[in-house]
């Protein structure tokens, strides 16, 4: 755990703002300054580091799993239309 | 000659099985919702597209059905969630194949409660704008943000503990 005397000016405010702000981050509705700010921290914070780590894999995944239904389903069609 | 199922049901077929977990079961959801669709067109206001009101059709039908189910273990998506992430001093090892990963997303993802489960599945699986999945639920903006990213922790939740082994 990272001890308070560690922690340059303005950390805390920062976790704060990156907590705050991490889902228009994570949509990319955040201005260059904020994400600016927020990957600065992220880089310095271990726990945002992850958090934000993790979260951007599980939207690779989810949008993965749209994809392989939506290629799932369109087989499914073409299989129709082949047997048709 | 049988038709081809059009973009239409294809895509809303996508979206009701994500959200049955069954094939046969989003099938009948989806010939549900067109028929509904079809014997209500006249009340259809032309004040969404079409394809919105569909989805909220087959939505609703989904919904209805599981209702009838016994409930499984949820995952929580109280507030404070994230603060309850905030202790954690290193950076996950992945150890998840890809394949494995999907699976752990699946079965996070069906784990959402009802009301939360709609949005991440809209919005994060089958990429819709937040404005038409927020339409299609019949939500505002806001609230529909807020379910939307108490998911989305949740679901990193239990990617979180699979990447670390906690869920062994």
């Amino acid at each position: 755990m990272r001890r308070l005397r560690d922690m340059r000016p303005g950390f805390m405010l920062d976790h704060m703002f990156t907590r705050r702000h991490l889902a228009e981050y994570l949509d990319g509705e955040l201005d260059a300054r904020g994400r600016d700010r927020l990957r600065d921290h992220a880089h310095r914070c271990p726990s945002c580091h992850r958090l934000v780590a993790t979260l951007v894999q599980m939207l690779d995944g989810l949008r993965g799993l749209g994809q392989a239904a939506a290629d799932g389903v369109a087989d499914l069609g073409l299989r129709h239309r082949a047997s048709a | 000659m049988t038709p081809a199922p059009s973009k239409m049901t294809r895509t809303s077929y996508a979206v009701i099985l994500r959200f049955t977990g069954e094939s046969a079961e989003a099938e009948e959801v989806v010939q549900e919702a067109f028929l509904r669709a079809w014997r209500g067109i006249d009340r259809f206001e032309r004040r969404s597209q079409f394809f919105t009101w569909l989805y909220r059709i087959g939505l609703n039908e989904a919904k209805r059905r599981a209702g009838r189910r016994p409930p499984a273990e949820p995952l929580s998506v109280e507030e404070g969630a994230l603060e309850q992430t905030a202790d954690f001093t290193h950076a996950p090892e992945p150890r998840a194949e890809q394949h494995d990963l999907r699976e752990v997303l699946e079965r996070a993802v069906r784990a959402l409660p009802e009301g939360y489960r709609a949005p991440l599945i809209l919005r994060d699986v089958e990429g819709l704008s937040t404005d038409h999945a927020a339409e299609i639920m019949g939500l505002k903006q806001a609230a529909f943000k807020s379910r939307l990213h108490r998911a989305r922790l949740a679901v990193r939740d239990a990617v979180d503990a699979y990447l670390t082994g906690e869920d062994a």
